[in-house]
Protein backbone atom coordinates (compact mmCIF):
# COMPACT_ATOMS: atom_id res chain seq x y z
CA UNK A 1 0.00 0.00 0.00
CA UNK A 2 2.91 2.38 0.76
CA UNK A 3 4.23 2.05 -2.97
CA UNK A 4 1.14 2.66 -4.41
CA UNK A 5 -0.23 5.43 -2.16
CA UNK A 6 3.20 7.54 -2.82
CA UNK A 7 2.90 6.94 -6.36
CA UNK A 8 -0.49 8.82 -5.77
CA UNK A 9 0.66 11.89 -3.84
CA UNK A 10 3.50 11.47 -7.30
CA UNK A 11 1.04 12.04 -9.84
CA UNK A 12 -0.51 14.48 -7.98
CA UNK A 13 2.48 16.80 -7.57
CA UNK A 14 3.59 16.13 -11.34
CA UNK A 15 0.61 17.42 -12.87
CA UNK A 16 -1.05 21.21 -13.10
CA UNK A 17 -4.41 19.63 -12.24
CA UNK A 18 -4.16 19.56 -8.38
CA UNK A 19 -2.23 22.55 -7.75
CA UNK A 20 -4.41 24.67 -10.82
CA UNK A 21 -7.73 23.87 -8.99
CA UNK A 22 -6.25 24.47 -5.66
CA UNK A 23 -5.08 27.64 -6.98
CA UNK A 24 -8.71 28.25 -8.10
CA UNK A 25 -10.82 27.59 -4.91
CA UNK A 26 -8.39 30.17 -3.29
CA UNK A 27 -8.57 32.28 -5.82
CA UNK A 28 -11.97 32.22 -5.66
CA UNK A 29 -12.42 31.91 -1.85
CA UNK A 30 -10.17 35.26 -1.70
CA UNK A 31 -12.58 37.06 -4.35
CA UNK A 32 -15.69 36.00 -2.50
CA UNK A 33 -14.11 36.46 1.29
CA UNK A 34 -13.28 40.17 -0.21
CA UNK A 35 -16.51 41.15 -1.46
CA UNK A 36 -18.11 40.01 1.83
CA UNK A 37 -15.73 41.65 4.02
CA UNK A 38 -15.96 45.07 1.89
CA UNK A 39 -19.46 45.16 1.87
CA UNK A 40 -20.19 43.69 5.01
CA UNK A 41 -22.24 46.19 6.83
CA UNK A 42 -23.14 48.40 4.56
CA UNK A 43 -26.39 46.57 2.92
CA UNK A 44 -24.76 46.21 -0.62
CA UNK A 45 -23.53 42.85 -2.03
CA UNK A 46 -24.74 39.81 -0.32
CA UNK A 47 -26.07 42.19 2.60
CA UNK A 48 -23.64 40.45 5.21
CA UNK A 49 -23.84 42.07 8.72
CA UNK A 50 -20.94 44.35 10.10
CA UNK A 51 -17.69 42.28 10.58
CA UNK A 52 -18.09 43.74 14.45
CA UNK A 53 -20.74 41.24 15.08
CA UNK A 54 -20.54 37.12 15.22
CA UNK A 55 -22.63 36.79 12.11
CA UNK A 56 -20.93 39.10 9.65
CA UNK A 57 -17.41 38.12 10.85
CA UNK A 58 -18.69 34.30 10.73
CA UNK A 59 -19.41 35.00 6.95
CA UNK A 60 -16.74 36.03 6.00
CA UNK A 61 -14.23 34.21 7.37
CA UNK A 62 -15.96 31.14 6.96
CA UNK A 63 -16.85 31.45 3.04
CA UNK A 64 -14.66 28.08 2.49
CA UNK A 65 -17.76 26.54 0.23
CA UNK A 66 -16.74 27.12 -3.25
CA UNK A 67 -13.19 25.64 -1.84
CA UNK A 68 -15.14 22.69 -0.58
CA UNK A 69 -17.19 21.91 -3.75
CA UNK A 70 -13.52 22.64 -5.62
CA UNK A 71 -11.88 19.82 -3.22
CA UNK A 72 -15.01 17.21 -4.36
CA UNK A 73 -14.20 17.74 -7.90
CA UNK A 74 -10.40 17.36 -7.61
CA UNK A 75 -11.37 14.05 -6.14
CA UNK A 76 -13.37 13.23 -9.22
CA UNK A 77 -10.96 14.33 -11.31
CA UNK A 78 -8.04 11.98 -9.84
CA UNK A 79 -9.89 8.96 -10.56
CA UNK A 80 -11.80 10.30 -14.09
CA UNK A 81 -8.62 11.62 -15.51
CA UNK A 82 -7.11 7.94 -14.99
CA UNK A 83 -9.65 6.81 -17.62
CA UNK A 84 -9.38 9.74 -19.61
CA UNK A 85 -5.92 9.81 -20.10
CA UNK A 86 -6.18 6.18 -20.08
CA UNK A 87 -3.43 6.10 -17.52
CA UNK A 88 -5.50 3.41 -15.37
CA UNK A 89 -3.86 0.28 -17.45
CA UNK A 90 -0.62 1.61 -16.04
CA UNK A 91 -1.63 2.14 -12.18
CA UNK A 92 -3.58 -1.85 -12.28
CA UNK A 93 -0.19 -3.23 -14.03
CA UNK A 94 1.70 -1.82 -11.38
CA UNK A 95 -0.80 -2.54 -8.85
CA UNK A 96 -3.57 -5.50 -9.98
CA UNK A 97 -5.20 -4.90 -6.57
CA UNK A 98 -8.09 -2.15 -8.12
CA UNK A 99 -9.40 -1.87 -4.94
CA UNK A 100 -6.26 -1.12 -3.42
CA UNK A 101 -5.40 1.59 -6.11
CA UNK A 102 -8.68 2.94 -5.24
CA UNK A 103 -8.21 3.39 -1.97
CA UNK A 104 -4.74 4.37 -1.73
CA UNK A 105 -5.98 7.46 -4.43
CA UNK A 106 -9.28 8.14 -1.45
CA UNK A 107 -6.09 8.87 1.04
CA UNK A 108 -4.27 11.20 -1.35
CA UNK A 109 -7.19 12.72 -2.40
CA UNK A 110 -8.20 13.02 1.41
CA UNK A 111 -4.54 15.03 2.16
CA UNK A 112 -4.50 16.93 -1.12
CA UNK A 113 -8.79 18.26 -0.26
CA UNK A 114 -7.47 19.38 3.68
CA UNK A 115 -4.59 21.39 2.19
CA UNK A 116 -7.03 23.17 -0.12
CA UNK A 117 -9.49 23.51 2.52
CA UNK A 118 -6.73 24.91 4.86
CA UNK A 119 -4.87 26.82 2.39
CA UNK A 120 -9.33 28.77 2.23
CA UNK A 121 -9.71 28.59 5.14
CA UNK A 122 -6.10 30.66 6.01
CA UNK A 123 -6.96 33.06 3.00
CA UNK A 124 -10.46 34.00 4.06
CA UNK A 125 -9.53 34.20 7.71
CA UNK A 126 -6.80 36.16 7.07
CA UNK A 127 -8.87 38.68 4.31
CA UNK A 128 -12.33 38.64 7.01
CA UNK A 129 -9.63 39.68 10.21
CA UNK A 130 -7.69 42.08 7.73
CA UNK A 131 -11.00 44.13 6.95
CA UNK A 132 -12.24 44.02 10.82
CA UNK A 133 -8.66 45.20 12.02
CA UNK A 134 -8.56 47.69 9.06
CA UNK A 135 -12.15 48.96 10.58
CA UNK A 136 -10.99 48.68 14.43
CA UNK A 137 -13.02 46.20 15.09
CA UNK A 138 -12.37 44.12 18.16
CA UNK A 139 -12.66 40.23 17.25
CA UNK A 140 -16.17 39.33 17.37
CA UNK A 141 -15.45 35.42 17.21
CA UNK A 142 -13.94 33.65 19.51
CA UNK A 143 -9.77 32.31 18.19
CA UNK A 144 -11.87 28.40 19.13
CA UNK A 145 -14.66 28.87 16.86
CA UNK A 146 -12.54 30.26 14.21
CA UNK A 147 -9.66 27.62 14.21
CA UNK A 148 -12.67 25.42 14.78
CA UNK A 149 -13.95 26.91 11.14
CA UNK A 150 -10.65 26.41 9.53
CA UNK A 151 -10.29 23.29 10.83
CA UNK A 152 -14.04 22.38 9.55
CA UNK A 153 -13.01 23.56 6.10
CA UNK A 154 -9.64 21.33 6.02
CA UNK A 155 -11.40 17.67 7.43
CA UNK A 156 -14.62 18.88 5.09
CA UNK A 157 -12.72 19.30 2.13
CA UNK A 158 -10.70 16.25 2.71
CA UNK A 159 -13.56 14.30 3.22
CA UNK A 160 -14.99 15.60 0.17
CA UNK A 161 -12.26 15.09 -2.10
CA UNK A 162 -12.12 11.38 -0.66
CA UNK A 163 -15.82 11.19 -1.95
CA UNK A 164 -15.19 12.34 -5.25
CA UNK A 165 -12.59 9.70 -5.82
CA UNK A 166 -15.61 7.52 -5.43
CA UNK A 167 -17.89 9.28 -7.00
CA UNK A 168 -15.13 9.62 -10.17
CA UNK A 169 -14.76 6.47 -10.46
CA UNK A 170 -18.59 5.24 -10.71
CA UNK A 171 -19.06 7.92 -12.95
CA UNK A 172 -15.56 7.85 -14.87
CA UNK A 173 -16.41 10.79 -18.07
CA UNK A 174 -14.42 13.41 -16.64
CA UNK A 175 -17.17 16.23 -17.37
CA UNK A 176 -19.74 14.45 -16.66
CA UNK A 177 -18.15 13.61 -13.53
CA UNK A 178 -17.53 17.69 -12.83
CA UNK A 179 -21.35 18.76 -13.55
CA UNK A 180 -22.61 16.20 -11.40
CA UNK A 181 -20.30 17.54 -8.69
CA UNK A 182 -21.63 21.53 -9.67
CA UNK A 183 -24.85 20.34 -9.69
CA UNK A 184 -25.12 18.54 -6.65
CA UNK A 185 -23.59 21.24 -4.61
CA UNK A 186 -25.55 24.35 -6.29
CA UNK A 187 -28.79 22.09 -6.86
CA UNK A 188 -29.74 18.99 -5.63
CA UNK A 189 -28.48 20.09 -1.70
CA UNK A 190 -30.59 22.99 -1.60
CA UNK A 191 -33.70 22.06 -2.99
CA UNK A 192 -33.73 18.88 -0.76
CA UNK A 193 -32.19 20.70 2.39
CA UNK A 194 -34.96 23.95 1.77
CA UNK A 195 -37.68 20.96 1.85
CA UNK A 196 -36.45 18.65 4.13
CA UNK A 197 -34.13 20.37 6.75
CA UNK A 198 -34.18 17.55 8.55
CA UNK A 199 -32.30 15.57 6.59
CA UNK A 200 -29.89 18.50 4.87
CA UNK A 201 -27.09 17.92 8.09
CA UNK A 202 -26.53 14.24 6.39
CA UNK A 203 -25.93 15.85 2.70
CA UNK A 204 -22.73 15.81 2.38
CA UNK A 205 -21.65 19.00 1.35
CA UNK A 206 -23.94 20.69 3.67
CA UNK A 207 -21.90 18.67 6.70
CA UNK A 208 -19.09 19.73 4.94
CA UNK A 209 -19.99 23.56 4.91
CA UNK A 210 -21.44 23.25 8.45
CA UNK A 211 -18.08 22.14 10.19
CA UNK A 212 -16.73 24.59 8.14
CA UNK A 213 -18.79 27.24 9.42
CA UNK A 214 -20.41 28.35 5.91
CA UNK A 215 -23.91 29.95 6.62
CA UNK A 216 -26.96 30.61 4.25
CA UNK A 217 -25.92 34.15 3.78
CA UNK A 218 -21.98 33.48 2.98
CA UNK A 219 -21.63 30.36 1.47
CA UNK A 220 -20.97 29.57 -1.97
CA UNK A 221 -22.69 27.61 -2.88
CA UNK A 222 -25.23 28.28 0.50
CA UNK A 223 -26.37 26.04 2.12
CA UNK A 224 -30.36 25.57 2.96
CA UNK A 225 -31.78 28.32 5.46
CA UNK A 226 -33.06 27.01 8.99
CA UNK A 227 -30.40 23.63 8.56
CA UNK A 228 -28.98 22.77 12.09
CA UNK A 229 -25.94 21.83 12.53
CA UNK A 230 -24.86 18.43 13.59
CA UNK A 231 -21.82 17.90 16.12
CA UNK A 232 -18.41 18.19 14.76
CA UNK A 233 -17.82 14.71 14.79
CA UNK A 234 -21.06 13.49 13.67
CA UNK A 235 -20.52 15.84 10.92
CA UNK A 236 -17.17 14.35 9.77
CA UNK A 237 -18.22 10.79 10.47
CA UNK A 238 -21.22 11.56 7.67
CA UNK A 239 -18.79 12.61 5.51
CA UNK A 240 -16.29 9.29 5.81
CA UNK A 241 -19.66 7.27 5.58
CA UNK A 242 -20.54 9.05 1.80
CA UNK A 243 -16.79 8.32 1.29
CA UNK A 244 -16.90 4.86 2.18
CA UNK A 245 -19.97 4.52 0.46
CA UNK A 246 -19.39 5.65 -2.91
CA UNK A 247 -15.89 4.19 -2.29
CA UNK A 248 -17.10 0.63 -1.78
CA UNK A 249 -20.31 1.11 -4.92
CA UNK A 250 -17.30 1.53 -7.06
CA UNK A 251 -15.46 -0.95 -5.75
CA UNK A 252 -17.90 -3.39 -6.57
CA UNK A 253 -19.15 -2.01 -10.38
CA UNK A 254 -16.74 0.29 -12.06
CA UNK A 255 -13.95 -0.73 -10.30
CA UNK A 256 -14.35 -4.43 -11.56
CA UNK A 257 -15.10 -3.62 -15.21
CA UNK A 258 -12.89 -4.26 -18.25
CA UNK A 259 -10.09 -1.75 -19.02
CA UNK A 260 -10.03 -2.03 -23.00
CA UNK B 1 24.28 -0.04 -24.72
CA UNK B 2 24.24 -3.52 -23.52
CA UNK B 3 21.05 -4.93 -22.16
CA UNK B 4 21.27 -5.65 -18.29
CA UNK B 5 20.19 -9.08 -17.20
CA UNK B 6 19.70 -8.80 -13.47
CA UNK B 7 16.05 -9.79 -14.31
CA UNK B 8 16.38 -12.68 -16.91
CA UNK B 9 15.36 -16.26 -15.70
CA UNK B 10 18.98 -18.12 -16.01
CA UNK B 11 20.07 -19.38 -19.29
CA UNK B 12 19.92 -22.92 -17.87
CA UNK B 13 16.57 -22.24 -16.55
CA UNK B 14 15.54 -20.77 -19.86
CA UNK B 15 16.65 -22.97 -22.28
CA UNK B 16 16.55 -26.40 -19.93
CA UNK B 17 14.11 -29.45 -21.05
CA UNK B 18 11.51 -29.90 -18.85
CA UNK B 19 11.07 -25.83 -18.19
CA UNK B 20 7.61 -24.79 -17.72
CA UNK B 21 5.95 -22.39 -20.39
CA UNK B 22 5.98 -18.73 -19.22
CA UNK B 23 3.10 -17.82 -20.56
CA UNK B 24 0.56 -20.06 -21.04
CA UNK B 25 -3.22 -19.91 -22.36
CA UNK B 26 -5.95 -22.64 -21.92
CA UNK B 27 -9.44 -22.60 -24.02
CA UNK B 28 -9.28 -18.31 -22.94
CA UNK B 29 -12.44 -17.25 -24.31
CA UNK B 30 -14.02 -14.02 -24.45
CA UNK B 31 -17.17 -12.06 -25.77
CA UNK B 32 -17.92 -8.46 -26.50
CA UNK B 33 -22.11 -9.06 -26.92
CA UNK B 34 -22.39 -11.14 -29.78
CA UNK B 35 -19.00 -10.72 -31.04
CA UNK B 36 -16.46 -13.62 -29.62
CA UNK B 37 -13.16 -11.16 -29.60
CA UNK B 38 -11.22 -14.13 -28.51
CA UNK B 39 -12.22 -17.99 -28.81
CA UNK B 40 -11.02 -20.94 -27.15
CA UNK B 41 -7.56 -19.66 -27.63
CA UNK B 42 -4.63 -22.03 -26.08
CA UNK B 43 -0.80 -21.30 -26.89
CA UNK B 44 2.31 -21.45 -25.07
CA UNK B 45 5.58 -19.34 -25.19
CA UNK B 46 8.79 -21.35 -23.79
CA UNK B 47 11.34 -19.56 -21.62
CA UNK B 48 13.79 -17.46 -23.19
CA UNK B 49 12.25 -16.75 -26.70
CA UNK B 50 11.30 -14.28 -28.71
CA UNK B 51 7.54 -14.86 -29.51
CA UNK B 52 5.62 -13.06 -32.24
CA UNK B 53 1.96 -12.98 -31.84
CA UNK B 54 0.22 -11.97 -35.36
CA UNK B 55 -3.19 -11.58 -36.82
CA UNK B 56 -5.00 -9.05 -38.95
CA UNK B 57 -6.93 -6.24 -37.22
CA UNK B 58 -9.36 -7.14 -35.16
CA UNK B 59 -8.56 -10.97 -34.75
CA UNK B 60 -8.59 -10.43 -31.05
CA UNK B 61 -4.49 -9.87 -30.01
CA UNK B 62 -4.51 -6.87 -27.83
CA UNK B 63 -7.66 -8.63 -25.97
CA UNK B 64 -5.77 -11.83 -25.73
CA UNK B 65 -2.73 -9.62 -23.92
CA UNK B 66 -5.36 -7.60 -21.55
CA UNK B 67 -6.78 -10.63 -20.66
CA UNK B 68 -2.97 -12.10 -19.60
CA UNK B 69 -2.52 -9.02 -17.95
CA UNK B 70 -5.78 -9.21 -15.78
CA UNK B 71 -6.76 -6.28 -17.89
CA UNK B 72 -9.88 -7.78 -19.08
CA UNK B 73 -11.91 -10.87 -17.40
CA UNK B 74 -12.20 -13.55 -19.66
CA UNK B 75 -15.53 -15.71 -20.06
CA UNK B 76 -13.85 -19.07 -19.56
CA UNK B 77 -10.68 -20.91 -19.94
CA UNK B 78 -6.98 -19.34 -18.18
CA UNK B 79 -3.99 -17.54 -19.06
CA UNK B 80 -0.78 -17.49 -16.92
CA UNK B 81 2.61 -16.31 -16.55
CA UNK B 82 4.88 -18.64 -14.81
CA UNK B 83 1.57 -20.73 -13.66
CA UNK B 84 -0.15 -17.86 -12.10
CA UNK B 85 -2.32 -15.20 -12.86
CA UNK B 86 -1.02 -12.04 -13.43
CA UNK B 87 -2.16 -10.46 -10.25
CA UNK B 88 -1.15 -13.53 -8.18
CA UNK B 89 2.28 -13.00 -9.70
CA UNK B 90 3.67 -10.12 -7.13
CA UNK B 91 6.26 -7.57 -7.29
CA UNK B 92 4.75 -6.96 -10.87
CA UNK B 93 6.38 -4.88 -13.48
CA UNK B 94 9.93 -6.17 -11.65
CA UNK B 95 8.62 -9.89 -13.53
CA UNK B 96 6.52 -8.38 -16.67
CA UNK B 97 7.61 -5.10 -18.74
CA UNK B 98 4.60 -4.36 -20.86
CA UNK B 99 3.87 -1.90 -23.78
CA UNK B 100 0.18 -2.11 -24.49
CA UNK B 101 -0.80 1.48 -25.69
CA UNK B 102 1.30 4.63 -26.82
CA UNK B 103 -1.72 6.95 -24.94
CA UNK B 104 -1.31 5.48 -21.77
CA UNK B 105 0.46 8.52 -20.85
CA UNK B 106 -1.04 12.15 -18.37
CA UNK B 107 0.06 14.88 -21.70
CA UNK B 108 0.94 17.17 -18.85
CA UNK B 109 3.50 14.85 -16.70
CA UNK B 110 6.98 14.98 -18.11
CA UNK B 111 8.91 12.08 -19.38
CA UNK B 112 11.16 11.99 -16.22
CA UNK B 113 7.69 11.94 -14.16
CA UNK B 114 6.39 9.22 -15.56
CA UNK B 115 8.97 6.70 -14.74
CA UNK B 116 9.15 8.24 -11.57
CA UNK B 117 5.50 7.29 -10.98
CA UNK B 118 5.86 3.65 -12.45
CA UNK B 119 9.45 3.40 -9.62
CA UNK B 120 7.08 4.86 -7.18
CA UNK B 121 4.31 2.57 -7.74
CA UNK B 122 6.32 -0.70 -8.11
CA UNK B 123 9.42 0.19 -5.68
CA UNK B 124 11.90 -0.11 -8.41
CA UNK B 125 14.69 2.25 -7.77
CA UNK B 126 14.52 5.75 -9.39
CA UNK B 127 18.13 5.40 -10.46
CA UNK B 128 16.99 3.35 -13.34
CA UNK B 129 15.58 5.69 -14.99
CA UNK B 130 18.68 7.61 -16.19
CA UNK B 131 19.61 4.02 -17.71
CA UNK B 132 16.49 3.37 -19.48
CA UNK B 133 16.22 6.87 -20.68
CA UNK B 134 19.55 5.87 -22.49
CA UNK B 135 18.80 2.45 -23.75
CA UNK B 136 15.75 4.12 -25.24
CA UNK B 137 16.87 7.11 -27.08
CA UNK B 138 15.17 9.23 -24.38
CA UNK B 139 17.50 10.69 -22.31
CA UNK B 140 17.49 13.94 -24.48
CA UNK B 141 13.59 14.49 -23.47
CA UNK B 142 13.52 13.64 -19.89
CA UNK B 143 12.33 17.27 -19.47
CA UNK B 144 9.08 17.33 -22.14
CA UNK B 145 5.92 16.54 -21.50
CA UNK B 146 3.88 13.64 -22.88
CA UNK B 147 1.78 15.35 -24.20
CA UNK B 148 4.39 17.05 -26.62
CA UNK B 149 6.11 13.51 -27.90
CA UNK B 150 5.44 11.92 -30.80
CA UNK B 151 3.99 8.69 -31.31
CA UNK B 152 7.05 7.29 -32.07
CA UNK B 153 8.92 8.82 -28.73
CA UNK B 154 5.76 7.83 -26.34
CA UNK B 155 6.25 4.18 -27.79
CA UNK B 156 10.32 4.75 -26.62
CA UNK B 157 8.58 5.88 -23.47
CA UNK B 158 6.40 2.58 -23.34
CA UNK B 159 9.57 0.79 -23.91
CA UNK B 160 11.45 2.53 -21.43
CA UNK B 161 8.88 1.98 -18.50
CA UNK B 162 8.49 -1.55 -19.19
CA UNK B 163 12.46 -1.96 -19.10
CA UNK B 164 12.21 -0.29 -15.73
CA UNK B 165 12.46 -3.44 -13.33
CA UNK B 166 14.83 -5.64 -15.56
CA UNK B 167 11.41 -8.05 -16.40
CA UNK B 168 12.48 -11.46 -17.65
CA UNK B 169 9.29 -11.20 -19.27
CA UNK B 170 8.42 -8.61 -21.97
CA UNK B 171 4.80 -8.63 -23.28
CA UNK B 172 4.88 -5.58 -26.31
CA UNK B 173 1.76 -5.03 -27.98
CA UNK B 174 2.73 -2.93 -31.43
CA UNK B 175 6.00 -2.09 -30.21
CA UNK B 176 6.55 -0.57 -34.04
CA UNK B 177 3.35 1.51 -33.98
CA UNK B 178 4.55 5.11 -35.03
CA UNK B 179 8.41 4.72 -35.40
CA UNK B 180 10.06 5.64 -38.16
CA UNK B 181 12.47 3.32 -39.95
CA UNK B 182 15.28 4.38 -37.67
CA UNK B 183 12.83 3.79 -34.39
CA UNK B 184 12.13 0.06 -36.23
CA UNK B 185 16.21 -0.80 -36.25
CA UNK B 186 16.22 -0.12 -32.98
CA UNK B 187 13.75 -1.77 -32.22
CA UNK B 188 14.73 -5.00 -33.85
CA UNK B 189 17.81 -4.45 -32.16
CA UNK B 190 16.23 -4.18 -28.91
CA UNK B 191 14.29 -6.88 -29.09
CA UNK B 192 17.33 -9.32 -30.58
CA UNK B 193 19.79 -8.07 -27.70
CA UNK B 194 16.38 -9.19 -25.60
CA UNK B 195 16.44 -12.46 -26.73
CA UNK B 196 20.51 -12.66 -26.52
CA UNK B 197 20.04 -12.11 -22.91
CA UNK B 198 17.70 -14.74 -21.63
CA UNK B 199 14.27 -12.66 -21.82
CA UNK B 200 11.37 -13.91 -22.78
CA UNK B 201 9.57 -11.67 -25.10
CA UNK B 202 6.13 -11.78 -26.27
CA UNK B 203 5.14 -9.39 -29.31
CA UNK B 204 2.27 -8.70 -31.26
CA UNK B 205 3.19 -6.76 -34.33
CA UNK B 206 2.06 -6.39 -37.85
CA UNK B 207 5.59 -5.39 -39.24
CA UNK B 208 5.79 -9.17 -40.32
CA UNK B 209 9.29 -8.65 -42.02
CA UNK B 210 10.39 -7.07 -38.27
CA UNK B 211 9.00 -10.09 -37.02
CA UNK B 212 10.53 -12.83 -39.21
CA UNK B 213 13.97 -11.10 -38.25
CA UNK B 214 13.65 -11.11 -34.77
CA UNK B 215 11.58 -14.23 -33.39
CA UNK B 216 11.96 -17.56 -32.55
CA UNK B 217 8.81 -18.39 -32.71
CA UNK B 218 5.30 -17.31 -33.75
CA UNK B 219 1.87 -17.77 -32.96
CA UNK B 220 -0.74 -16.27 -35.82
CA UNK B 221 -4.20 -15.95 -34.66
CA UNK B 222 -7.25 -15.17 -36.31
CA UNK B 223 -11.13 -14.20 -35.28
CA UNK B 224 -10.09 -14.61 -31.64
CA UNK B 225 -8.60 -18.39 -32.76
CA UNK B 226 -5.40 -20.06 -33.43
CA UNK B 227 -4.41 -20.70 -36.93
CA UNK B 228 -0.76 -21.74 -36.41
CA UNK B 229 2.04 -21.60 -33.90
CA UNK B 230 5.72 -22.90 -34.53
CA UNK B 231 9.21 -22.01 -35.45
CA UNK B 232 9.40 -18.98 -37.87
CA UNK B 233 11.43 -21.50 -40.22
CA UNK B 234 8.55 -24.09 -39.84
CA UNK B 235 5.60 -21.68 -40.86
CA UNK B 236 7.48 -20.41 -43.82
CA UNK B 237 8.40 -23.62 -45.21
CA UNK B 238 4.85 -24.75 -44.39
CA UNK B 239 3.48 -21.99 -47.20
CA UNK B 240 5.59 -24.04 -49.61
CA UNK B 241 9.05 -23.42 -51.06
CA UNK B 242 9.81 -23.42 -55.03
CA UNK B 243 13.51 -24.01 -57.01
CA UNK B 244 14.59 -21.32 -59.26
CA UNK B 245 16.51 -22.09 -62.50
CA UNK B 246 18.49 -20.62 -65.05
CA UNK B 247 19.66 -23.04 -67.77
CA UNK B 248 20.08 -22.43 -71.69
CA UNK B 249 17.82 -25.44 -72.67
CA UNK B 250 14.68 -24.84 -70.10
CA UNK B 251 12.61 -26.91 -72.67
CA UNK B 252 14.24 -29.80 -72.60
CA UNK B 253 14.61 -29.19 -68.65
CA UNK B 254 11.01 -28.24 -67.95
CA UNK B 255 9.67 -31.73 -69.67
CA UNK B 256 11.83 -33.76 -67.47
CA UNK B 257 10.72 -32.06 -64.76
CA UNK B 258 7.13 -32.36 -65.75
CA UNK B 259 7.66 -36.29 -66.68
CA UNK B 260 8.98 -36.57 -62.86
CA UNK B 261 5.98 -34.84 -61.25
CA UNK B 262 7.19 -31.97 -60.46
CA UNK B 263 5.02 -28.16 -61.73
CA UNK B 264 6.70 -26.55 -63.06
CA UNK B 265 6.23 -22.45 -64.56
CA UNK B 266 8.13 -19.92 -66.78
CA UNK B 267 9.52 -17.04 -65.12
CA UNK B 268 8.76 -13.33 -67.09
CA UNK B 269 13.17 -13.57 -67.74
CA UNK B 270 13.31 -17.05 -69.00
CA UNK B 271 13.85 -18.68 -65.40
CA UNK B 272 12.39 -21.48 -64.34
CA UNK B 273 10.16 -21.82 -61.10
CA UNK B 274 9.64 -25.71 -60.04
CA UNK B 275 7.89 -27.00 -57.19
CA UNK B 276 7.49 -30.31 -55.98
CA UNK B 277 11.31 -31.29 -56.34
CA UNK B 278 13.86 -30.43 -54.01
CA UNK B 279 16.93 -28.49 -55.23
CA UNK B 280 19.32 -31.47 -55.18
CA UNK B 281 16.29 -33.51 -57.35
CA UNK B 282 16.55 -30.78 -59.50
CA UNK B 283 20.29 -30.43 -60.11
CA UNK B 284 20.42 -34.79 -60.87
CA UNK B 285 18.19 -34.52 -63.15
CA UNK B 286 19.63 -32.07 -65.26
CA UNK B 287 23.58 -33.54 -64.60
CA UNK B 288 21.86 -36.97 -65.67
CA UNK B 289 20.55 -34.91 -68.91
CA UNK B 290 23.53 -33.53 -69.37
CA UNK B 291 21.76 -30.11 -69.42
CA UNK B 292 24.05 -26.67 -68.57
CA UNK B 293 22.75 -24.81 -64.97
CA UNK B 294 24.02 -21.21 -64.62
CA UNK B 295 21.94 -20.64 -61.76
CA UNK B 296 19.81 -22.90 -59.51
CA UNK B 297 18.72 -21.51 -56.06
CA UNK B 298 16.08 -22.63 -53.49
CA UNK B 299 13.08 -19.77 -52.66
CA UNK B 300 11.53 -20.05 -49.51
CA UNK B 301 8.09 -18.42 -48.73
CA UNK B 302 8.14 -15.59 -46.39
CA UNK B 303 6.50 -14.60 -43.50
CA UNK B 304 4.03 -12.32 -44.65
CA UNK B 305 3.25 -14.68 -47.85
CA UNK B 306 2.69 -17.29 -44.76
CA UNK B 307 0.61 -14.90 -43.50
CA UNK B 308 -1.25 -14.06 -45.76
CA UNK B 309 -1.98 -18.01 -47.15
CA UNK B 310 -3.04 -18.72 -43.64
CA UNK B 311 -5.65 -16.04 -42.70
CA UNK B 312 -6.91 -16.01 -46.15
CA UNK B 313 -10.90 -15.85 -46.67
CA UNK B 314 -11.18 -15.02 -42.98
CA UNK B 315 -9.70 -11.30 -42.56
CA UNK B 316 -12.07 -8.71 -41.29
CA UNK B 317 -12.08 -5.39 -43.69
CA UNK B 318 -10.55 -2.58 -41.49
Amino acid sequence: MNATLRAEFLKLRTTKTAAGLAGLAVAVTALIATLESATAGTGRGMAIPSLATPTGLRDAVASTGFALIAAAVLGTVITCGEFRHKTATGAYLDQPDRKRVLAAKAMAAAAIGALVGLAAAATATGIGLGFAAARGYPLALPAATIIRYGAGAALGAGLLCAAGVGAGSLIRHQIGAIIAVFAWGFAVELVVGGTATAVAPYLPYTAAALMAGVTSGGGIPPIARGVIALPFAAAAAVLAGVAVLLAAAAATTTVRRDIA
Amino acid sequence: MPVATPGAAPRARLNGDGAGAVIELRQLTKRFGAVTAVDRLSFQVRPGTVTGFLGPNGAGKTTTLRMLLGLVHPDSGQATIWGNRYADLGVWRRKVGVVLEASGLHPGRTVRDHLRVRCAATGIASARIDAVLEETGLDGLASRRAGALSLGERQRLGLAAALLGNPGLLILDEPGNGLDPAGVAWLRDLLRRLGRAGRTVLVSSHLLAEVAQTADQVIVINRGRLISSGPVSQLTAATGQAVIVRTPQAAELRAALVAGGAAVRELADGRLEISGAAVEQVATLAAARGLPIFEITKETGSLEDAFLTLTAGERRPG
